[in-house]
């Protein structure tokens, strides 16, 4: 069972001194069952801002890549139906992860962000843009936008692997179950993006006209968004 | 450059620029040791801090109100050393507009503590938002009878919360913007994860406060008056956003059956 040692005792047997109420005395509250010994310390307020940080920023851009989605599917399914099934697939899998960080949202109690409405207009205009241009002008969309972001869950992997290490009461360390399954969420969400990345490849993402311009341009944009939406 | 930020983020050197608009990520309880403190207070709830600030808001506030007075009153009733009183409002500085660090701090911890019972009896490991929960408007009723003991105090106590100073808007903006949270969260109140995140907890917000405000002129008996004007004001603020989103739907409607008419009139060619 899990109490302060000696030293708290020490501390209450001096009835007085300027500074001693503002020490935390007490143990924290025993639970009476052998569970007790598996449970984590708290998390530190730096890593909960980190993960309040994560679920906000992916939040933002699978609601991105689901208006992109869209916007493309929006101008492209008449005029060339033999990418409608593609396109249908690659966008059922964003609403997918769109919806699994709204519930992760809600269920930690992070607030969304702030310019959501700026994101679902930015995310659209970079659908129906590239698309309007030409269908391998949109692929090339995709292809900058699943590269920035397979980069990005994967620097947020290493950033949970890293440090969410965390004590329990029997001194062990161990990662808690719910950054085990954000990781196992995030890793899933990845592999699926790059296939996005590569199915974009395939359908002929190299021949849009302006290439480099177009996909250079779009990751800064991307990037520029994700650190907006990491802190507003 | 995020990996950069993660590490300054976890080496505590990123501080947040503002209380406001932090929401902080909740884990899942039931895996971690509870916290001995409630958040944003720094001392556990035996402390003597505690215990003296306890003692005070239930004996010595609904006669003196939020004053020094009254914590003065309690350190001595309690039998404790009257320089107790500065170290009560450590976590306050002092401020040219406000009475006392001290008076601040009984004022958070009335704010803290009441929001913290508010939800103490919900369970809190598995929400289950379709049933089980109360409503948004029990809660804010709840909230404001708690308050009926110190209720010839409350033009006190909105005084000491609205003068424009960090205390607004370290402590009293993000409690209430706490309280609010709360209430949606432990209501079986729909939530969102767009601006309706944010305008549904402003909305709470606002009518809380003006309950809160028409309380401190309350004359009526048990301040039936002001549980009455709360409930009609949540009713109006929740009407209003069905109103907002009727109009969004047939915003959208009708530009979905614009378009679709232009370019069915554009094929007939």
């Amino acid at each position: 069972m899990y109490k302060r040692s000696a030293l708290s005792n020490v501390s209450r047997a001096k009835p007085f001194s300027v500074l001693s109420p503002l020490r935390a005395k007490s143990s924290p509250i025993v639970e009476e069952n052998t569970t007790t010994k598996s449970k984590f310390e708290q998390l530190s307020p730096a890593q909960k801002a980190y993960l309040d940080r994560v679920i906000r920023v992916d939040q933002a851009g699978e609601l991105g890549a689901d208006y992109i989605y869209r916007g493309q599917i929006y101008v492209l399914s008449h005029k060339h139906p033999h990418l409608r099934p593609i396109l249908d697939h690659m966008w059922k899998q964003e609403v997918h992860h769109r919806s699994t960080f709204n519930n992760l949202q809600l269920k930690h109690r992070t607030r969304p962000s702030l310019i959501t409405p700026l994101w679902k207009l930015g995310a659209t205009a970079m659908g129906v843009v590239p698309a309007l241009l030409s269908p391998e002008a949109a692929m090339a969309c995709t292809e900058a936008v699943e590269t920035v972001i397979g980069n990005h869950y994967n620097e947020q992997l290493r950033c949970l692997a890293n440090q969410f290490n965390v004590s329990k009461i029997d001194g062990s360390k161990d990662e808690p179950e719910e950054i085990k399954k954000l990781t196992d969420t995030i890793k899933e969400f990845r592999d699926q993006e790059l296939e996005h990345l590569d199915t974009a490849i395939k359908n002929d993402s190299h021949m849009a006209v302006p290439y480099k311009l177009l996909t250079e341009g779009i990751k800064t944009v991307c990037k520029a968004a994700i650190w907006t939406a990491e802190r507003v | 450059m995020s990996r950069l930020i993660a590490k300054k983020l976890l080496q505590g050197k990123i501080t947040t620029p503002s209380k406001i608009c932090v929401r902080s990520y909740h884990p899942i309880a039931k895996d971690y040791i509870k916290p001995i403190t409630i958040e944003p207070l720094t001392y556990t709830t035996d402390s003597l801090q505690s215990k003296v600030l306890g003692h005070c808001l239930a004996n010595n506030v609904p006669k003196h109100g939020f004053k020094e007075k009254a914590i003065v009153q309690s350190i001595n009733q309690l039998g404790l050393s009257p320089s107790l009183i500065s170290v009560l409002g450590s976590s306050n500085s002092p401020s040219f507009f406000h009475s006392s660090p001290a008076v601040l701090e009984l004022i958070k911890y009335h704010l803290v503590t009441k929001r913290h019972e508010l939800t103490k009896d919900i369970p809190q490991d598995n929400i289950d938002h379709n049933n089980g929960l109360p409503s948004l408007e029990e809660l804010m009723i709840k909230r404001l009878q708690m308050d009926i003991p110190v209720g010839g105090q409350l033009t006190d106590l909105f005084a000491q919360l609205s003068i424009p100073s960090q205390y607004l808007m370290d402590t009293a903006l993000p409690e209430l913007f706490n309280l609010a949270d709360d209430m949606i969260y432990f209501s079986n109140e729909k939530d969102h994860f767009d601006m309706a995140w944010y305008t549904k907890r402003l909305g709470v917000s606002f009518t809380y406060v003006t309950s809160k405000l028409f309380m401190a002129q309350d004359k009526s008996p048990n301040f039936s008056e002001t549980m009455q004007f709360a409930h009609d004001k949540l009713y109006n603020v929740m009407k209003l956003g069905d109103y907002y989103n009727n109009a969004e739907e047939f915003a959208w409607y009708t530009l979905m059956v614009s378009t679709n008419l232009i370019k069915s009139q554009l094929a007939r060619k």
